[in-house]
């Protein structure tokens, strides 16, 4: 809003800014003000995980940095100078000057883990029970995306991992879309051995880390 | 830069081996899912309306108006809203966990911004970075927002500037 004014304003009014600025110093709280300096305020909110608040780091350019670790801890940064000490926002302030737009983050991304039977390509009970939750939070996502990517445990090869990993995928894939899954929303992709979900050394057998990962977001 | 490169064209590789009909040749870095009042994407010079459903892609600047509103989804599964009069470019999305090629920057140049994190912020916390005009900020997997450029008078927690 300043901004435009300002811009709006003539080159000839800006030319005599001394003299208009003493005049608005002598004139008390006027609208043509002595220009604040721009500065951005950066605030940590708790996460989902309300005992898991994050961490950031906020560096001014020439390096200070100063850590938010804390539920609405806020720090102030101003064209080369440090940024200010982390003091906490009150929960109205955040509201005010962030509330519409937190709201429209998208919906939460959400992860199903799909197993097959020992040996198998088959989906286990569990696992073929969890289709019709998957197909009704993508009907209910406005412009869902689905990524569904393989992985292995540590045996054999990471070359032949990766393999095997799409090949599951892509399994599930054909599967899902033949229950009503729209395939134009779905990408593929393998992470072999890369992303275990139980870390294990190489070449060990574990059937938690053979799994499908879907993200629907 | 190479290493930019790189990370596209193994990301490429990774898909024309899943066999799929994925066709967009730079993967996308994430689509909006959430649009109201003016809203644009700027890429490659040249502006679009920021629709809801609509590719977002390493480079393009998303902006929106007096009334706009953005609501993105980025593929690591980090999210990210636009206030009014806002202007963020993704300086720089690279995504493939099974390369190790993982870097996400975003350049907020106005406005506000809520960010929550994603994927490559879990498996390599360094390789986020969002830059504001004045700070630059390094995420540890979480929930932030950002006011960048703010000229209004100053918010609650700042001491209170004299008045006459």
């Amino acid at each position: 809003m300043t901004r435009t004014r300002q811009a709006a304003v003539p080159c000839a009014v800006l030319s005599a800014g001394v003299a208009l600025l003493v005049l608005a110093a002598a004139c008390g709280p006027k609208r043509v003000a002595e220009p604040p300096t721009p500065t951005d305020l950066i605030v940590l909110l708790p996460g989902e995980d309300p005992n898991a608040t994050g961490r950031v780091t906020v560096s001014s350019r020439a390096g200070q940095t100063v850590e938010l670790d804390g539920e609405r801890e806020s720090t102030k940064v101003a064209a080369n100078k440090p940024p200010t000490p982390p003091a906490t926002l009150d929960k109205a302030e955040v509201d005010r000057i962030f509330g519409d737009t937190i709201k429209t983050l998208p919906p939460e991304p959400h992860h199903f883990q799909l197993y097959f039977r020992f040996e198998s390509d088959e989906l286990t009970d569990e696992s073929r029970a969890l289709v019709p939750e998957i197909l009704r939070l993508v009907g209910e996502r406005p412009f869902p995306d689905v990524t569904i990517v393989g992985h292995t445990d540590t045996t054999g090869t990471s070359k032949s991992n990766h393999d095997l990993g799409l090949k599951r995928a892509t399994t599930i894939r054909n599967w899902l879309v033949a229950r009503g899954l729209e395939a134009r929303l779905v990408e593929v992709a393998s992470h072999g051995e890369a992303d275990l979900l139980v870390p294990t050394a190489d070449n060990t057998a574990e059937p938690r880390n053979r799994r499908v990962e879907i993200s629907v977001r | 830069m190479t290493f930019l490169r790189c990370g596209a064209g193994l990301v490429a590789v990774m898909f024309a081996g899943a066999g799929t009909a994925w066709s967009q040749t730079p993967a996308a870095a994430g689509r909006i899912k959430i649009s109201s009042g003016q809203a644009s994407i700027v890429r490659e010079g040249k502006e679009v309306p920021a629709k809801a459903g609509e590719l977002v892609y390493q480079a393009d600047v998303l902006k929106t108006g007096a009334d706009g509103r953005l609501g993105v989804t980025l593929r690591d599964e980090s999210q990210i809203s636009l206030g009014p009069t806002s202007e963020v470019r993704v300086d720089r999305f690279v995504y493939a966990p099974a390369e190790g090629n993982l870097g996400m920057a975003l350049r907020i140049a106005r406005g506000i911004v809520a960010y929550v994190s994603g994927r490559i912020a879990k498996l390599a916390p360094d390789a986020v970075r969002l830059e504001t005009p004045a700070a630059i900020v390094g995420v540890r997997g979480t929930r932030l927002v950002i006011q960048a450029g703010s000229q209004a008078p100053a918010a609650a927690t700042q001491t209170k500037t004299r008045k006459s």
